[in-house]
C-alpha cells in the first residue's frame, strides 16, 4: 500500500476507529487490558459458579504449604487461600464497580448541573453540599455511615459513593464551566434545543474523557479503600475480600506465614497497576481533541 | 424574480443594556428595522457597535442575566417575541430565525459525528424520524454544496476544513427551514477563496428558499455583492440605512464615507497609506457628549458636540442618516 492510500484511509476513520486504532498500538495499554479482562474472567467464573466458592469449606490443615490441592496453601482454619484470593477478585469487581460507576454518574450529573447554573442557587447548593461531605475525614466518615447503616450489606458502597463523586464533580464543573461558553451550546440554543438537553446531550459529553478516567481512578480507590476497611471491620459483611485477607495476614505475617499477605497483595497490584495502564492507554486514545 | 413584500421581520426602538461592573452599557440603542421577505440586510460596523448583540435578540439570546431587552418590540410575523418565556422562544429559534456563527472552529461539537448532530436537530426540532431525518441530513449536506455527502456525513467536526464546517452550520440552520437566517460574519474565519464560495452558498439558498437574510459583516465587498439594503451601526446606534447601491454611490454620514474610504483599491498612483478613520471607538461607559462620532468626525460642526442627531430620512430617497452634516454624494 502506497503511502498515499494509507493517509486516505487514515483521514476517513471516524473517531472510535481512531481511538481504536491509537489503542491498539498502545502496548503497556493493551497489557493492561488483558491483565484486566483476565481478572474481570475469573470475577465472572466465580459469579456463576464455575470457581472460588468453596471459599470458606474447612478441607485441609492450619497453614498448609502449596501443594496441587491447594495452590497457595491454607490459612489458619486450613480453607484453601487460592479460592479465597480468587473470590476476592469477585468482591473487588463488585465494590470496584459499583461505586465507580455510581459515584461518576453522580459526579457528572452534578457537576455538570453546578458547572452549567454557575453562579446560581443550584451551584452554590451543589458546591456547599460538596464542601461539607469533602469536610469530614474519609475513614471517619465511612465509620459512621456504616454505624449508621448496621447490617446493611452496602454500608461501605454508599459511604465510598457518597465521598467519591465530590472529585468528579469538581472536574466536570469546571469542564463545563468552559465548555458552555463555545459557540456550539449558542449554535444549539439558536435552534432551539432545552437547557436540560443542551447540559446532558450536548455538554456533558465533551468531558467524557474526564469521566472515564476518573470512573478507573474511582475503581481502583474503591479496591483499595476496601482493603483499608475490612481491615477496620467495616468492610463487606459476607464473602472474602483480599482486604479482609490481608487483615488477618497482620497476625500470620510475624509468624513467618506469608501465603494469605502474599497473593492478596499480589493480586491486587496486578489488577490495580493493569487498571492503570488500561485508563491511561484509553485516556490518550478517545481525546478528542487529539486529531 | 418575483418579491412579495411581505414584512417578516421588523424591528422597532430596541434597546438593550448590559450591567457590568462599572456600570450599565447600552449596547444596542434605539434600533428599529424591516425586513421583507425574501430580502437581505447588511449590517455593518466596527467590532463591539452592538451588531451581534442585535441578531442575538432577534432569537431571544441576549446573554442573561448581565443583558437584558430594556424596551422596544422585534416582530416575527406581527408577533412580539420581546418577553416571551424560553418555551414560546424555543418554538422561534430554527424554525422562524436560524443563525449561523462567526468561528465553525467552535460552533460544530467536537465529540459528535456530523450525521448525528444533523439527525439530532432535525429528530428534536422538526420531529422526524431516524430514518426520514437522515435522508434529509444527506439532501442538506448536498444543498449547501459539499462534496460526497455520504461519507462526510460520517466525519467529527475535527476532520473538516473551515469552510465545510461552516457549511455544516448552514446545513444545521437551515434543518428547520426558518424564515430568516441571521449569518453573523459567516466569512471572518475563513480563507479569502472560501468566504467567496460560502458567500454564494448562502445567496444561491437564500433564492431557492426565499428566506431572508440579515448578513453582519466587516466586508464591505459582501454588503456590496449580495445585500440590497445596508445598515451602518456605531455604538450601538444606527447612523446610516438605506440601499446598496445608494450607499456605496454616496455615503452621507462621515462614518460610513469613512469606512467605504478605508478599503484598499487597486489604484494608479500608489497611495502612502491607506485612509484610516482617526481614533477609537468610544467606550460605551464613557460616550462623548452630541454625536457618538465627533471626536473622529471630520466634518464635524459646532452643534455635534453638544446635540445627538436623530435618524433623519432625506427628501427623496429611502436613506436615513443620523448626521448634522452629512456629505453630499459626489
Amino acid at each position: 500500500m502506497s503511502a498515499g492510500i494509507g493517509i486516505e484511509v487514515k483521514e476517513r476513520q471516524t473517531l472510535w476507529a481512531k481511538a481504536r486504532y491509537r489503542f491498539l498500538r498502545d502496548k503497556p495499554g493493551m497489557v493492561g487490558l488483558v491483565v484486566v479482562l483476565i481478572f474481570a474472567l475469573i470475577a465472572i467464573g466465580v459469579v456463576f459458579g464455575w470457581w472460588g466458592n468453596d471459599w470458606s469449606d474447612i478441607r485441609g490443615g492450619r497453614f498448609d504449604s502449596a501443594s496441587s490441592e491447594f495452590w497457595f496453601g491454607s490459612n489458619v482454619n486450613g480453607q484453601d487461600i487460592f479460592s479465597r484470593t480468587v473470590y476476592g477478585t469477585r468482591t473487588a469487581f463488585e465494590v470496584g464497580l459499583i461505586v465507580a460507576v455510581l459515584s461518576t454518574v453522580i459526579g457528572a450529573v452534578m457537576g455538570a448541573l453546578s458547572g452549567f447554573y454557575s453562579g446560581t442557587w443550584i451551584d452554590a447548593t451543589i458546591l456547599w453540599l460538596k464542601g461539607v461531605l469533602d469536610a469530614i475525614p474519609f475513614y471517619l466518615f465511612v465509620v459512621a455511615v456504616a454505624y449508621a447503616m448496621q447490617g446493611q450489606a452496602y454500608g461501605m458502597h454508599v459511604a465510598m459513593i457518597a465521598t467519591f463523586w465530590t472529585t468528579t464533580g469538581r472536574l466536570v464543573r469546571g469542564e463545563v464551566i468552559k465548555l458552555k461558553e463555545l459557540e456550539f451550546v449558542e449554535a444549539a440554543r439558536s435552534i432551539g434545543v432545552s437547557e436540560l438537553r443542551i447540559i446532558f446531550r450536548h455538554i456533558l459529553p465533551n468531558t467524557f474523557h474526564l469521566l472515564l478516567v476518573q470512573c478507573t481512578i474511582a475503581f481502583v480507590a474503591a479496591i483499595k479503600s476496601e482493603v483499608i476497611l475490612s481491615f477496620l471491620g467495616l468492610g463487606i459483611k459476607d464473602g472474602v475480600s483480599w482486604g479482609g485477607m490481608l487483615a488477618e495476614s497482620t497476625a500470620e505475617v510475624a509468624a513467618g506465614e506469608y501465603n494469605n499477605f502474599l497473593f492478596a497483595s499480589l493480586f491486587m497490584f496486578v489488577l490495580v497497576m493493569a487498571f492503570n495502564l488500561f485508563s491511561d492507554a484509553m485516556q490518550d486514545a478517545l481525546d478528542p481533541k487529539a486529531a | 424574480m418575483v418579491r412579495t413584500s411581505a414584512t417578516v421581520l421588523e424591528v422597532r426602538d430596541l434597546v438593550v443594556e448590559f450591567s457590568t461592573e462599572r456600570g450599565i452599557v447600552r449596547a444596542v440603542d434605539g434600533v428599529s428595522f424591516s425586513l421583507m421577505a425574501g430580502e437581505t440586510l447588511g449590517l455593518v460596523g466596527e467590532s463591539g457597535c452592538g451588531k451581534t448583540i442585535t441578531c442575538l435578540a432577534l432569537l431571544g439570546l441576549v446573554p442573561s442575566p448581565a443583558g437584558r431587552v430594556v424596551s422596544g418590540e422585534i416582530l416575527i410575523d406581527g408577533r412580539n417575541i420581546v418577553g416571551l418565556n424560553d418555551r414560546e422562544l424555543r418554538r422561534i429559534r430554527g424554525r422562524d430565525v436560524a443563525m449561523i456563527f462567526q468561528e465553525p472552529m467552535t460552533a460544530l461539537n467536537p465529540v459528535f459525528s456530523v450525521r448525528s448532530q444533523l439527525v439530532d436537530v432535525l429528530k428534536h426540532q422538526a420531529g422526524m424520524s431516524s430514518r426520514q431525518a437522515f435522508v434529509r441530513a444527506l439532501e442538506l449536506l448536498d444543498m449547501v454544496g459539499i462534496p460526497a455527502p455520504r461519507q462526510r456525513i460520517t466525519d467529527y467536526p475535527h476532520q473538516l476544513s473551515g469552510g465545510m464546517r461552516q457549511r455544516v452550520m448552514i446545513a444545521m440552520a437551515l434543518a428547520c427551514n426558518p424564515r430568516v437566517l441571521v449569518a453573523d460574519e459567516p466569512t471572518t474565519a475563513l480563507d479569502v477563496t472560501t468566504q467567496a464560495q460560502v458567500i454564494e452558498q448562502i445567496a444561491k439558498l437564500q433564492k431557492e428558499l426565499d428566506m431572508s437574510v440579515i448578513l453582519v459583516t466587516h466586508d464591505l465587498g459582501v454588503v456590496a455583492q449580495m445585500c440590497e439594503n445596508v445598515m451602518v451601526m456605531y455604538c450601538g446606534e444606527v447612523v446610516e440605512s438605506g440601499t446598496a447601491r445608494e450607499m456605496f454611490a454616496s455615503p452621507a454620514h462621515p462614518y460610513t464615507a469613512g469606512l467605504l474610504g478605508s478599503i484598499p483599491q487597486i489604484r494608479k498612483t500608489r497611495l502612502q497609506r491607506l485612509p484610516v478613520i482617526p481614533g477609537l471607538v468610544p467606550d460605551l461607559l464613557n460616550l462623548p457628549q452630541g454625536c457618538y462620532f465627533n471626536q473622529r468626525c471630520a466634518a464635524r460642526l459646532q452643534r455635534c458636540e453638544s446635540v445627538r442627531p436623530g435618524l433623519e430620512r432625506s427628501h427623496n430617497s429611502e436613506r436615513q442618516v443620523a448626521c448634522f452634516n452629512p456629505q453630499a454624494g459626489k
